[in-house]
Order: structure tokens, then C-alpha cells, then sequence
């Protein structure tokens, strides 16, 4: 195991899946379940002739902060790019479920068990999505965890960290935005489509993938901030994520419910007055989003500190 | 051979009792704009005489504020849009026990969600998610939800549509249905896999073939229905069977049904073991993670 207290000080974005999930909760209460010895390898891969990881690039256990059981999922985007397949899905899946099945157990055995000690899951997403070495499994184990953070609900709250090289995307795009919250910092990337696909369709003139600044304005943390997809935007260090996500521990299931961006009704009505807003300003650039939510200097802004940018910054309302 | 790839709407005349759909209306909702996400078409029908909701796409239809939105893609509005039918649909029978809750009938031919710069700096995932979490949550309360697969139903665009849904039905593969992530081709390009081998390799492993007998080998798919005519009868008796299944708590529908007739099927073998296995080892400690005494 990684020396606890010198991950507090590395880099979020340099860990890799490990360190994170051993980093976010308290020193020395990282379990690992369903860990390398278990040798969980993808048997398609094997059928292909391709290199297996013994935790198929999902790290996954339960640790502590505090009182309260924090269910842990890491995605290692250094292995094919973080992508799932069947048997990552089903660590997710399963890690899932045990949170809100151990919730239940103890809610019945202890009605008053405050909210500090009930469990909640922690995602720590790597990842463009599906594995394209068994694509259609990995299709169908998107649909799976999509089910599962359904049933999460007003039950176990589910809290996405982004801060990792690849980002979030694809079918696991979707996947954090049905999350309860959202933490990032700069250097996370959060959408659907990757750059390069968005090039392939509207052409070099339109989205230049190879310009990394542009890339970042579109996806990364600090424009996720501003639209409010992302609830905190916190310092590229384990400490900075672990701190956010101890200080949401404190909270009781209904507190995320305002954290949300989709999932009700009233959610789906509200973004919908973002689509208008895209529909008017048609932006060419994340820039002119920026600049209507009240940002004068949307390129001061971008290239500052993010403590500046923090204190600063005008937020989408909508 | 006759296809329906491409006429989500005639597809849906296909399928509902005939002259029955009301577009625009679920329940006390009504979508007025007729600019508002054309590329999705929801409304009310009749199938052999149960009310249902109905939501397909449009391939004819273009948004004219967004133009990545064309050909049955769905974009911002329209997931919004697919989400508002879903809640519309719970609303209306929110007071109704879960057997008598109607049904929604998914008509899937979609190539996509909205690959853009204005979707991803707005948040085309959020409109996706929106709408799958709408149906789960629609599902979990008792709605039966139908898909069923007339023409394309290409990843993303099948997980929002679709793959949420409490069963899987697919015209085969004779009508031009297609079910996939990417075509071997592009998976092979990108895997660095000679075609052949994959092709080779698919015959007894159906996770990266593109086609709805694989998805049927993988448990991703039900049911596949043979003729045009098939599809009304076949989506009436699911109906049927999942009210069925939906009262009783052992037998699962939805995504984990499919996960349970993938190990039936021999398609995806390792995923219970791999549940069973984190289970095994969270027990072993659990009690290190419940309340502690004092």
C-alpha cells in the first residue's frame, strides 16, 4: 500500500487509481474488494490476445472518513484508456449495490443513525467509456450502473471526483451527470462526444482537437464550474479532493438533491432554460457563455490562478 | 426485403392500434412548439386497447437551432424533450397502483446523440442522462417499458434510448436492423485487429460483432421478431409478462435482467462471479465499517 500521508500532497492528476482510492478516505481504513489477487481479468481480452490487468482498471473497496463507510470506485485511465468492459461495469455495479444494501441493513438495525455514518459511494472517474475490445458488454454494463445510481437514490448519496488525465467521457459522461455531485478541478474533463469525434463531424474550422486551450474551455473544470455541472472546483491535490468529499460526508441524502443537475422533473425544466440560452447565443466558444454569465474577462479569468478564478468568477444562473 | 430503417413514424402507425396515436400529448402534458426537439416524436396510443406512451425519433426531422440534429440523432432538446414525456407519463398515473401503471413503448431508430461544440459546452450528457434516469425511475415505479429495435440503435443513442428499458425487442437483421457500438470494421481500425480474426473470433464471442443475434446472445436483446406484423402481438404479450414479472421479487427486469439471461446465454459468464466475489469479501469485513460501540 501507498504511504497514506505523501499521497496528501501529490498531484490528483498524476495518481493513479490506486493512490486515489487509498488517498480519499482515512489513513489505513482502504479495503480492497475484488483486488489484483483476485485476478478479475476481462476473458475477452484474453480471447483477443491482449494484455490483462488483474483488476481489470477498476479499483474498487470501502474505506472510511470518519464514521461515515465510503464505497470506492477508481477508474485507471493508464490501462486502455480507463475504458469498461464487462467486468469493470460489474465491480461498479456491485460496489453499488453493496452500498445500498449494507445502507438498508443498518437503517433497519439503527433507525437513528445519523447521516455521518450511513454509507455513501465515491467515484473517482478515468475513462472515454466503453471498451471497444468487447464493445457490446460494455454497452450493456453502462445501462446496468445507470440503474443502479437510480436506485441509489434518496438512499446512498454518490459523489463523482474528476481530476484525471482522460477525463469522463462517453457512456460514463452521462454516467457522472446522474451522480449526486460533482467535484473537479482544472485539469478534469467532463462531456459526452471527445474532441476528436466533435472534429470528425463539424470539421478542423469548427473544433480544432489539437487545441488544447479550446478543449479545455468546452469540457474542462473551470467551465464546468461556471455552467454549474460542476458542484466544487477544488485544487489539483488528493488532500483538496479528500477534504471536499469529507466535508460532504457531513451531509444527510436530502442535502444532495439540491446539488443535482438532472433527475427530477423540475431538473429537466431547468436545463432546458440552458438549451434555450444555447439556442439564442449559439457561442462559438465557451468564452461567449462566459462572458453572458457576467464575466467581463472570460480570457483574464481562464488563464489566472484558480484561486483568483474561485473568488471571481460570475456563475451561470439559470 | 421491406425495412423501417430511417420512418420512425410509420414505424409507430406499425406497431400502435391503428389510427390511435395522439402526438403531443401524455397525459395532462402537451408539447405545443413543433420546433421544440423535432427529432423526437412522443404522444399517446392504443396497443390491443391499453393506453400507452409512445417515443420514437424522427429521421426526418431536422432542429433547425441545433444542426448536428438530423437523420434520428438526439439532441439537446430531444432527450429533454423524451425525459419531459417520461415524467409526463408518471405524473399522469402517479396515483394509480403499479399494476395498473401504462406502459411506455420505446420505437428505437437512432444513429446517435448530438456530437457538437455547443452540446458538449452546454452538456450533452446531462440531456442523455436526463432521460435515462427518467425511465429507470418510471420502470422502478412500475411502468412496463418496451423497446423495440425497427431500425438503428447505435451506442450511446441505445443506452438513452432503450437500454433502460424493462425488456428489448428487435425486428432481425433482415430488415437492416443495426445494434452496435461501431462496425467491426472501425473496432478493428482502432483495436489494431485484422477484420478477419475479429469476424473469426465473433462466431463464438459475440461482444465487439455488431448485429441484433449477437445482442440476443448477450442477453442484451429478448426477443427478436421475425416479421413487421409480429411486433404489435410481440410488444402486447411483453407488456403482459413484465406486470407479471414487476410483482414479483425475484424476477428481474430492466438492465439486470439482461445481465442475468447474458449468463444464461452463455454471452457474459463472468459478471456474477464477480459480483459474488465483492460480496464475499465485503462480508468477510463488514463489520469494521459498521457503528462502532461507544
Amino acid at each position: 500500500m501507498p504511504n497514506w500521508s505523501r499521497l496528501q500532497t501529490n498531484s490528483f492528476l498524476e495518481c493513479n487509481a490506486r493512490d486515489r482510492a487509498v488517498g480519499l478516505v482515512d489513513e489505513g481504513s482502504f479495503v480492497e474488494l475484488g483486488g489484483p489477487f483476485d485476478r478479475l481479468v476481462s476473458p475477452h481480452l484474453v480471447a483477443l490476445g491482449e494484455a490483462v490487468e488483474n483488476d481489470d482498471g477498476i479499483v474498487t473497496g470501502v474505506g472510511r472518513i470518519g464514521a461515515r463507510p465510503v464505497f470506492v470506485i477508481s477508474q485507471e485511465g493508464r490501462f486502455i484508456g480507463g475504458s469498461v468492459g464487462e467486468v469493470g461495469g460489474a465491480k461498479m455495479v456491485g460496489i453499488i449495490d453493496m452500498a445500498i444494501e449494507f445502507n438498508d441493513r443498518l437503517v433497519a438495525e439503527y433507525p437513528d443513525l445519523p447521516a455521518s455514518a450511513r454509507p455513501l459511494v465515491a467515484i473517482s472517474f478515468e475513462t472515454g467509456g466503453v471498451r471497444l475490445h468487447e464493445a457490446n458488454a460494455g454497452l450493456l454494463a453502462h445501462a446496468e450502473v445507470m440503474d443502479a445510481l437510480q436506485r441509489a437514490r434518496h438512499k446512498v448519496p454518490v459523489v463523482a471526483l474528476i481530476g484525471s488525465r482522460i477525463g469522463c467521457f462517453g457512456g460514463m459522461g452521462f454516467v457522472a451527470a446522474a451522480t449526486d455531485a460533482i467535484v473537479m478541478s482544472e485539469f478534469g474533463r467532463l462531456g459526452l462526444t471527445g474532441p476528436e469525434v466533435i472534429e470528425q463531424e463539424m470539421g478542423k474550422d469548427e473544433f480544432d482537437a489539437s487545441n488544447r486551450a479550446l478543449v479545455y474551455r468546452t469540457t474542462g473544470g473551470r467551465h464546468k464550474y461556471v455552467m454549474g455541472d460542476a458542484n466544487f472546483l477544488v485544487d489539483d491535490s488528493v488532500a483538496a479532493f479528500r477534504a471536499q468529499l469529507a466535508e460532504l460526508c457531513a451531509l444527510p441524502v436530502a442535502s444532495f438533491e439540491a446539488m443535482r443537475r438532472i433527475g427530477s422533473p423540475e431538473l429537466v425544466e431547468k436545463q432546458l432554460r440552458g438549451v434555450a440560452l444555447a439556442a439564442e447565443l449559439k457561442p462559438d466558444d465557451a468564452r461567449d457563455v462566459w462572458r453572458h454569465a457576467g464575466n467581463n474577462d472570460p480570457v483574464g479569468l481562464a488563464d489566472g490562478p484558480l484561486a483568483d478564478f474561485r473568488k471571481s468568477v460570475r456563475r451561470l444562473a439559470l | 426485403m421491406e425495412t423501417l430503417l430511417g420512418q420512425g413514424r410509420a414505424a409507430i402507425d406499425l406497431i400502435v392500434d391503428a389510427g390511435s396515436f395522439t402526438e403531443g400529448t401524455v397525459g395532462a402534458r402537451t408539447f405545443e412548439d413543433p420546433d421544440f426537439g423535432p427529432g423526437a416524436v412522443v404522444g399517446t396510443a392504443l396497443l390491443e386497447g391499453e393506453t400507452v406512451t409512445v417515443i420514437a425519433s424522427d429521421a426526418e426531422a431536422f432542429n433547425e437551432k441545433f444542426p448536428v440534429v438530423y437523420s434520428g440523432i438526439i439532441g439537446l432538446e430531444e432527450g429533454y424533450k423524451m425525459a419531459q414525456a417520461v415524467y409526463a407519463t408518471l405524473a399522469a398515473d402517479a396515483e394509480k397502483e403499479a399494476a395498473k401503471k401504462r406502459a411506455i413503448v420505446l420505437i428505437v431508430d437512432t444513429p446517435g446523440n448530438g456530437p457538437g461544440k455547443v452540446e458538449e459546452i452546454f452538456g450533452m450528457n446531462k440531456a442523455t442522462g436526463a432521460y435515462q434516469l427518467a425511465l429507470a425511475e418510471a420502470r422502478l415505479a412500475g411502468h412496463p417499458i418496451v423497446a423495440m429495435v425497427v431500425g438503428r440503435a447505435i451506442s450511446g443513442a441505445f443506452l438513452c434510448h432503450g437500454l433502460q428499458a424493462d425488456r428489448i425487442l428487435s425486428l432481425t437483421s433482415e430488415f437492416q436492423t443495426m445494434i452496435h457500438v461501431m462496425p467491426i470494421t472501425s473496432v478493428s481500425r482502432i483495436i489494431k485487429k485484422d477484420v478477419e480474426l475479429l469476424e473469426e473470433l465473433a462466431k463464438a464471442n459475440p461482444v465487439f460483432a455488431a448485429g441484433p443475434a449477437f445482442f440476443f446472445k448477450l442477453g442484451g436483446v429478448e426477443q427478436l421478431v421475425e416479421t413487421i406484423d409480429g411486433m404489435r402481438p410481440a410488444i402486447a404479450a411483453q407488456i403482459a409478462d413484465i406486470r407479471k414479472a414487476k410483482s414479483d421479487a425475484k424476477a428481474l427486469t430492466g438492465p439486470r435482467g439482461r445481465g442475468a439471461l447474458g449468463a444464461e446465454r452463455g454471452g457474459r459468464t463472468v459478471r456474477p462471479t464477480v459480483q459474488a466475489l465483492l460480496r464475499t469479501e465485503f462480508a468477510a469485513v463488514e463489520d469494521r465499517f459498521r457503528p462502532q460501540a461507544g
